[in-house]
């Protein structure tokens, strides 16, 4: 053998490694405050949004009811304590999904609802209607003219003219040529609020809707209970019993987190070799190592920490993950069948993308030269986000299983798979490690030859005709 | 007496461009050989693979009586040329990293040790600097002793004065004669001629990739006879007055102007000491000397084959003075 190996210093390099990255300000910050940060803040944002006061909009809805049938029933919709006890009962609905999509978690904050929705305000309108044969140009003007730089401009309140309703006139009746029946339009003022205009268009359908119903000689409780289908929520019969129902998660949700948590450690670790590979070779400190260690034990050393690296974001992602399945009681959704793969798999991928690093990083001078080298290996590592949605709708279709023995995106196919309730058939994933064992293989080998030439290489960049002549000169 | 290094028709070129070639080589045990030659020479090239850092394309290598120097890295010390320390690095752990990479047991013998050594370099209180916090010439110091810390039996230093100023190239020389004189083998490279006359007890001299000279210093003095006598006249008597009354004596072939002295050239089997005796006694003299070749004129000398103009010596001779990468 031309080079001896020495384990012990491997590990030396690996130990400076893991150190100078993981225990440095900037790696505990962004691996665990900034998403310790997103956690407490995604709640918080929900919250503030939940409790977002928006303005109370008052004003007059202009209404040329040419039917003469609707404006009552609309006005008795869109009064003051029918939109509250609207709002109220929307809360109240919103609050038991939350309680039985997220359980304990989601009833306490079914808790809050009522108050929540006290708490926003309600838009006040007031309705003036005109004659059914009024022209509604007429009607828009009286908002013109209210309009800033308008006649009759002035503050908000309840004169001011939010919108104009027009009712067609068989808009309950048909009439006796058409068999659809006719509809609505509505004229608002610019810049209205939404909710307010939304409120106005709901109420306003929801009217015309009753009087037909009357009209036609239904009955409108009966309908509504024929309409109303309740479904309890969903279960899962298991061995021991039942449990809630969580294919949505179990079939989307975990598989496609399980490979996002995948590349993020691959490629955190990935760019870190990256970076302190350019960073020894920029600082010239390279030379002093290789009078110490041979380029394989350095290559291998700095891989070695580096998959540390993130296997410790894995670990702390992987633990935040288990426990917010625990706080919402679907700890069922992963197996220790899974975590196992995840880890196997994760080794797999690291290695590959890592040779990869190692070598661009010992082949440049400087990051802004790995930019241009670093984009196929940038490509690749999108390949899982394009393809996720058709591995995850059909884990064993033809696409998925190809996919599976393509190194070096397999490692993050295999593992949607395997999260994904469709079992996988073991030969398959047990060709994958083989698979991807080779390609690991290939990625060191052709990465060391690459590494040893690169390290001691300054000045121009190698383009990749450079790398392939590199890897036969070594 | 045991080769510690041994080179037989080693060849390295990259590309198209011959680095070494045919290059034999014996450095004893206990040496302390200089290898010397302008920029681009081959210098570093040789060194990186006694080094194993880079591997010959033909020829035979051995290192400490192995097949190359990563079968006893840890018995070698080596600062690079392009050498650098990890900025961020505290000194202490820096030094303490490389120690155990060079296979040193952690513990408190390896702390004290590397304590030892900054307070001998004269920086006691950097221990807990980072690297980044230091002067080059503080790092050049660091990563000297990063490279003696683990009593290696074969150090190879590539210009390990360049850049440091005169008290620290004079504190550097006095630490690697300590450590030739502790039996230590000591190869170092240098471009400064001077550097490695006042150093070295064997000499390599390269050029073009080629070793031009291999011998001891005192053989290298004994087969270059002294070649002129250097004068200074007082103050009171004019340059012109001083060389028409050394021109004028027998066995002074001529006398010429060279670096700003006044050099009068000997004749044929003229003895040196009556030469030195004669110009002194010509006119009132400051200050006389004897002019040895030194390894600069050697060295141009044989380049040359003693054919060269007076231009062409002038630009070797600025080449070699020139400080910049080594090939």
């Amino acid at each position: 053998m031309r080079q001896g190996f020495s384990f012990s210093k491997v590990m030396r390099v690996a130990g400076r490694e893991f150190a100078s990255t993981a225990l440095t300000k900037g790696f505990i910050i962004g691996a665990l405050v900034v998403p310790a940060a997103l956690v407490a803040i995604i709640p918080l944002i929900g919250v503030l949004a939940a409790t977002a006061k928006p303005p109370a909009v008052t004003g007059t809805i202009l209404v040329i009811d040419r039917s003469g049938e609707v404006y009552d029933t609309m006005t008795e919709r869109l009064s003051d304590e029918a939109i509250r006890e609207r709002r109220l009962a929307a809360a109240r609905r919103a609050a038991e999904f939350a309680e039985g999509t997220l359980g304990a978690f989601g009833s306490r904050m079914a808790g809050s609802s009522d108050q929540v929705a006290d708490a926003i305000p309600t838009p006040t309108f007031r309705f003036e209607l005109l004659d059914p044969d009024s022209d509604p140009e007429q009607a828009q003007e009286r908002i013109r003219q209210q309009l800033p730089g308008g006649a009759d401009e002035g503050p908000a309140g309840p004169d001011r003219v939010l919108a104009v309703v027009e009712i067609d006139a068989d808009a309950v009746v048909r009439s006796s040529t058409e068999d659809a029946y006719g509809g609505w339009q509505p004229f608002f003022r610019p810049r209205l609020n939404n909710e307010a205009a939304e409120e106005i268009r709901a109420g306003v359908a929801w009217s015309i809707r009753e009087r037909r119903y009357a009209e036609a000689g239904m009955d409108r409780d009966l309908i509504r209970r024929i309409d109303s289908v309740e479904q309890r929520s969903a279960q899962q019969v298991t061995r021991t019993g039942v449990q809630r129902d969580t294919s949505g998660l179990a079939s989307m949700g975990i598989p496609v987190a399980a490979m996002i948590l995948m590349l993020i450690a691959t490629f955190t670790g990935g760019q870190y070799l990256l970076t302190t590979t350019i960073e020894e070779k920029s600082s010239r400190v390279v030379e002093v190592l290789l009078s110490a260690v041979s380029p394989m034990e350095l290559m291998t050393g700095k891989i070695l920490g580096q998959m540390g690296v993130g296997l410790s974001l894995l670990v702390i992602y992987n633990a935040i993950g288990i426990f917010a399945l625990v706080a919402f009681s679907v700890t069922g959704l992963v197996s220790w069948h899974l975590l196992l793969s995840f880890f196997v798999f994760f080794a797999l991928a690291y290695f590959m993308f890592a040779a990869m690093m190692a070598a661009i990083g010992s082949a440049v001078n400087d990051l802004r030269e790995a930019q241009s080298l670093m984009t196929p290996v940038m490509l690749l590592s999108m390949v899982p986000y394009f393809l996720f949605f058709p591995v995850v709708r059909a884990p064993n279709s033809m696409l998925s299983t190809v996919l599976t023995f393509v190194p070096p995106i397999s490692p993050f196919i295999v593992i949607m798979r395997i999260a994904s309730p469709e079992p996988v058939p073991g030969w398959q994933v047990a060709a994958a490690v083989l698979v991807n064992l080779l390609g690991v293989v290939l990625m060191l080998w052709l990465a060391a030859k690459v590494f040893r030439v690169g390290l001691l290489m300054y000045g121009k960049p190698p383009n990749f005709r450079t790398l392939i002549r590199w890897v036969r000169m070594a | 007496m045991d080769s510690a290094i041994r080179m037989r028709g080693v060849r390295k070129a990259f590309g198209s461009k011959v680095a070494v070639e045919g290059m034999d080589l014996d450095v004893p045990t206990g040496s302390l050989h200089g290898f010397i030659g302008p920029n681009g020479a081959g210098k570093s090239t040789t060194i990186r693979m006694i080094m194993s850092i880079l591997f010959p394309d033909t020829g035979e290598l051995s290192v400490l009586g192995r097949r190359s120097a990563v079968e006893s890295k840890d018995r070698i010390g080596y600062l690079p040329e392009e050498r650098g320390v990890y900025k961020k690095m505290k000194v202490a752990s820096f030094l303490i990293h490389m120690g155990r990479l060079k296979g040193i047991d952690a513990g408190p013998a390896l702390k004290k040790s590397v304590h030892d050594w900054l307070e001998k370099i004269g920086l006691p209180d950097v221990a807990k600097k980072k690297c980044e916090e230091l002067s080059k010439g503080m790092q050049q110091k660091v990563q000297f002793v990063s490279c003696v810390l683990h009593e290696p039996d074969l150090i190879i230093l590539d210009e390990p004065f360049s850049g440091l100023d005169p008290v620290n190239m004079r504190l550097l020389r006095d630490l690697i004669r300590e450590q030739h004189d502790a039996g230590r083998t000591v190869i170092f490279s240098t471009h400064v001629m001077s550097q490695a006359e006042q150093l070295c007890d064997h000499i390599v001299m390269i050029h073009d990739g080629r070793k031009v000279l291999d011998d001891p210093v005192q053989t290298i003095r004994s087969r270059h006879k002294p070649t002129g006598v250097w004068f200074e006249p007082f103050e009171a008597i004019s340059e012109e007055q001083s060389i028409d009354a050394v021109r004028g004596l027998p066995g002074i072939a001529n006398v010429r102007r060279i670096d700003g002295k006044l050099e009068a050239l000997l004749g044929e089997g003229v003895r040196p000491d009556e030469a030195v005796r004669l110009v002194a006694s010509a006119a009132s003299m400051a200050s006389v000397d004897l002019h040895r070749p030194g390894l600069e004129d050697i060295f141009i000398q044989i380049v040359t084959d003693g054919q060269a103009s007076a231009d062409d010596r002038a630009q070797l001779r600025a080449a070699l003075r020139d400080i910049g990468g080594d090939a």
